[in-house]
């Protein structure tokens, strides 16, 4: 007891830094050697649901219900078409089967297309070339989802096919 | 006699250590466990459009590598298309019951699939996993791209 008060009046009490040092430096190399800053990365959100049949309505195939008089009606369906190249470049661009030379003319037809609120779309279907490369893929897809429909909202549902090879 | 004299000066370490720590306490904050899902090998397209969305921790996520052949990469090693999407699809599944008792499979998954591709791969390869995701359940995509090209 009386060696303890002598200590506590007498010495000063030191703690080593020199192993929490050590420890702490450990540490710091682990991050620094570990750290990878995550890129920035973007993202265009979409449904993607599969594609139905144009000529399918309520569920039937046509010809299916023997007492129907009216032909099925159709899902209304935007059709465009990506064609690739083989090395995987965009060839041709189409909507319906009217030809669309560039990006911003598939643009302006689009626009042009939304713009008319009497024929509102069940589906839009991309037909895409089986060799197109996704950069250019995802520049058809920021063109279409740059529209807005007649409801305000943006284009965000498509539906992808692949077209046959050879295409 | 000083200390210098003595010959037994001892630098002092407190502002070195206070400096240390608080070096670690910023690679402890800033460092992001999530990005080793990500492959930093891939070459995401750059699309102007694409914007950073944070989804707050709320949405779960299911991410894609798929590289230039198509093929999907989980933590670097490559993972067979069609049981893996089906095995994560059964996780979503069980993991969406707990909210949605009467989810049944076949039915849309709450899950967004994030699809990391390559900028070289084709759509037939990417397709494939596109529609392996619709037959699961997945319909909720967000397309991974940059803004712009990075340097390097």
């Amino acid at each position: 007891m009386s060696r303890r008060r002598k200590r506590r009046s007498g010495e000063e009490v030191e703690l080593n830094l020199a192993a929490m040092l050590d420890m702490a430096f450990q540490l710091l190399t682990f991050f620094i050697l570990t750290f990878k800053p995550a890129p920035v990365e973007g993202q265009i959100n979409l449904r993607l649901p599969p594609p139905v049949g144009i000529t399918r309505a309520g569920g039937s195939d046509a010809g299916t219900d023997f007492n129907a008089k009216e032909p099925p009606k159709g899902l209304t369906t935007l059709v465009i078409s990506a064609f690739s190249q083989r090395d995987g470049s965009l060839a041709q661009l189409a909507v319906g089967e009217t030809p669309v030379g560039t990006l911003s003319a598939l643009d302006n037809r689009l626009q042009t297309v939304f713009a008319d609120k009497s024929t509102p779309f069940d589906q839009v279907i991309i037909y895409v070339g089986p060799e197109l490369r996704y950069d250019e893929l995802m520049r058809v897809i920021e063109v279409c989802t740059r529209q807005r429909l007649p409801d305000g909202s943006r284009l965000s549902k498509l539906s992808f096919v692949e077209m046959p090879s050879g295409g | 006699m000083s200390e210098l004299e003595s010959g037994e000066g001892k630098p002092n370490l407190t502002p070195i250590l206070d400096m240390v720590f608080q070096l670690i306490t910023f690679f402890m904050l800033v460092i992001n466990f999530k990005s080793a899902a990500l492959d930093l090998n891939l070459k995401l397209p750059v699309v102007g459009s694409a914007r950073p969305v944070d989804t707050k921790g709320q949405e779960s996520l299911l991410i894609l590598n798929v590289d230039s052949q198509g093929d999907i990469n989980v933590y670097g090693r490559k993972q067979p298309v069609k049981e893996y999407i089906a095995r994560e699809a059964m996780a979503a599944l069980i993991g969406a019951k707990r909210s949605q008792p009467d989810l049944e499979f076949g039915q849309e998954l709450p899950t967004m699939v994030v699809i990391r591709a390559d900028r070289t791969t084709p759509f037939k390869a990417l397709n494939r996993v596109i529609m392996e995701c619709q037959q699961n359940g997945f319909i909720r995509f967000a397309l991974k791209a940059i803004n712009r090209e990075e340097k390097g």
